[in-house]
């Protein structure tokens, strides 16, 4: 669904990941994780097309519309209520008004915010925010999924939760995911494949990880897995050396 | 799947009682009135010069001749009219200047440096040569109004668009949105929230604008009386005009202020 081959990104010229190659198959959920500065966030950006990479190329096997990116940050629309944030890709897609206020009220209550509709975003709680842009992405069906560190800036009990809720869309729907993080465990709970990349600037795929923990999963129990111990460990080991290559911390 | 608690609401709804700000305005009042007392026994016992400091009494027997007898009307509408289209037109050009220079970086470039040197001078001071050119009728005040508005909604609206949240501009993209969408649903709600919260700055401009251009030359208008009554030494008068254009703002501040909640109601919750 997505081969990257051979892909420089960087700012002023100066390459910050350096001749990354990436494939991704349909259905796979994969994760990217690296240590800080190493390009992760690029990578998604040059996907999306909001980038341009100073080298190399992006092959997908879908239109630029059937592409999801949830973003670090929750910014929704401060103007637009709730239920319009949501309908704002239905409508850009040309989906008739109605319609689009129906779905979108329907995802507003599979995600837990029924009767948020006429709400505006600065009225909601950094979770409630969250799912709100959840909904703005999920609603426009995307077949691949971007996500930069959605739930980075979340408490720990509504970050396990809105994890669970989309990972057990994206495993009824088998969604394509490529999930930027740099949470471990996070990477390791949701994923089938998890990619390493070095510290940069010139940062490169470092290792490459399958993860063959059955789904469906759940985020806590993943981690009483006898698998999920020893690939931790592989994965601290592999980025404390990238970071202590630095000669930054150990 | 759950929802998080979802925060108190505090911004929803504030249950505190309305007494402490009745109270507070009961006590405003209360010192208004005192004031006042006092002013008006210090006049009559001729501690305060009349000439000079003419009693409330005389002031409040000013304003109810300037009202009774229809004199106040014409001025004030003669006023009015020039700050009305003063602000209009200044809105409407300083949204169209500041969206050519933020979307033209020639028109920026033309423009900027003029609209710098006239928002660092006192603009007032271009009230004669504005008389000068355009007479002493409607023409001189109303570009006098214009340009004091011009320059602030210039400066709400070009700063607005560049400082734009680039995150909602890269949402919209993402979600397969064009440049007219971005206009839509980004730039003309950003350049709203500018242009309102810096209307009520505005319509005092536009007030400023009208009554100097009146004050420094012309037939009609508050600024005009003030003129009128300065020249004559009528103290009274004076006074009464200026609370007049106080009250007057002060109206027009309450109807901005509402306009403004309406127009952002998403920052009022």
């Amino acid at each position: 669904m997505l081969r990257v081959r051979g892909l420089t990104v960087g700012y002023g010229g100066e390459p910050v990941i350096d001749g990354v190659d990436l494939d991704l198959e349909a259905g796979r959920f994969a994760s990217l994780i690296g240590p800080s500065g190493s390009g992760k966030t690029s990578i998604l950006r040059v996907v999306t097309s909001l980038m341009q990479p100073l080298h190399g190329s992006v092959e997908l096997d879908l239109d630029a519309r059937d592409i999801g990116f949830l973003f670090q940050d929750d910014a929704l629309l401060p103007w637009r209520t709730v239920r319009q944030n949501v309908t704002l890709g239905l409508k850009i897609r040309d989906v008739a008004f109605g319609d689009a206020d129906t779905q979108a009220d329907d995802w507003l209550t599979r995600l837990g915010l029924e009767g948020f509709g006429d709400r505006y975003p600065g009225q909601l709680s950094g979770g409630q925010r969250k799912r709100v842009a959840i909904a703005q992405v999920l609603a426009l069906s995307p077949k691949l999924l971007l996500m930069d560190e959605p739930f980075a800036a979340l408490d720990a009990i509504v970050r396990t939760r809105i994890t669970q809720d989309l990972l057990d869309w994206v495993e009824r729907e088998q969604l394509t995911v490529l999930l930027v993080t740099h949470d471990l465990e996070e990477a390791i709970s949701v994923s089938d494949e998890v990619h390493v990349l070095s510290q940069g600037p010139r940062a490169t795929i470092r290792a490459r990880h399958t993860i063959d923990i059955p789904r469906p999963r759940n985020v806590l129990k993943v981690r009483r897995h006898p698998d999920f111990g020893p690939l931790l460990q592989t994965l601290w080991d592999e980025l404390a050396g990238e970071v202590a290559e630095e000669g930054i911390a150990t | 799947m759950t929802a998080e608690t979802q925060r108190s609401g505090s911004r929803v709804s504030t249950a505190a009682s309305p007494r402490p700000g009745r109270t507070r305005a009961i006590r405003r009042a209360l010192a208004l009135l005192v004031l006042l007392a006092v002013w008006e026994t210090l006049s009559r016992i001729g501690w305060l010069d009349p000439f000079y400091v003419p009693p409330p009494s005389s002031v409040g027997r000013v304003i109810v001749d300037l009202v009774t007898t229809g004199q106040l009307w014409p001025h004030l509408g003669a006023t009015a009219t020039a700050a009305f289209a003063g602000l209009l037109l200044g809105v409407v050009l300083g949204i169209g200047l500041g969206f050519a220079a933020a979307l033209s970086p020639l028109v920026a470039d033309l423009l900027e440096p003029v609209m710098i040197l006239l928002n660092a001078i006192p603009r007032v001071i271009l009230a004669p040569l504005f008389v000068i050119w355009l007479g002493i009728g409607l023409a001189s005040k109303l570009a006098l109004a214009t340009i004091l508005v011009t320059v602030l909604i210039f400066f709400a609206v070009y700063n607005g668009i560049k400082e734009v949240d680039r995150r909602l501009v890269e949402r919209i993209q993402t979600l397969g949105g064009g440049r007219s969408v971005l206009v839509r649903e980004v730039y003309v709600p950003s350049v709203t929230a500018w242009v309102m919260g810096n209307f009520k700055v505005a319509v005092g401009f536009a007030f400023t604008g009208a009554v100097v251009g009146e004050f420094v030359a012309s037939s009609r208008g508050l600024g005009y009386l003030l003129q009128f009554a300065q020249s004559t030494y009528n103290a009274a008068l004076t006074i009464a005009l200026i609370l007049i254009i106080m009250t007057f703002v002060l109206v027009l501040f309450a109807v901005a202020e509402r306009l403004e909640r309406r127009l952002l109601a998403w920052r009022y919750l």
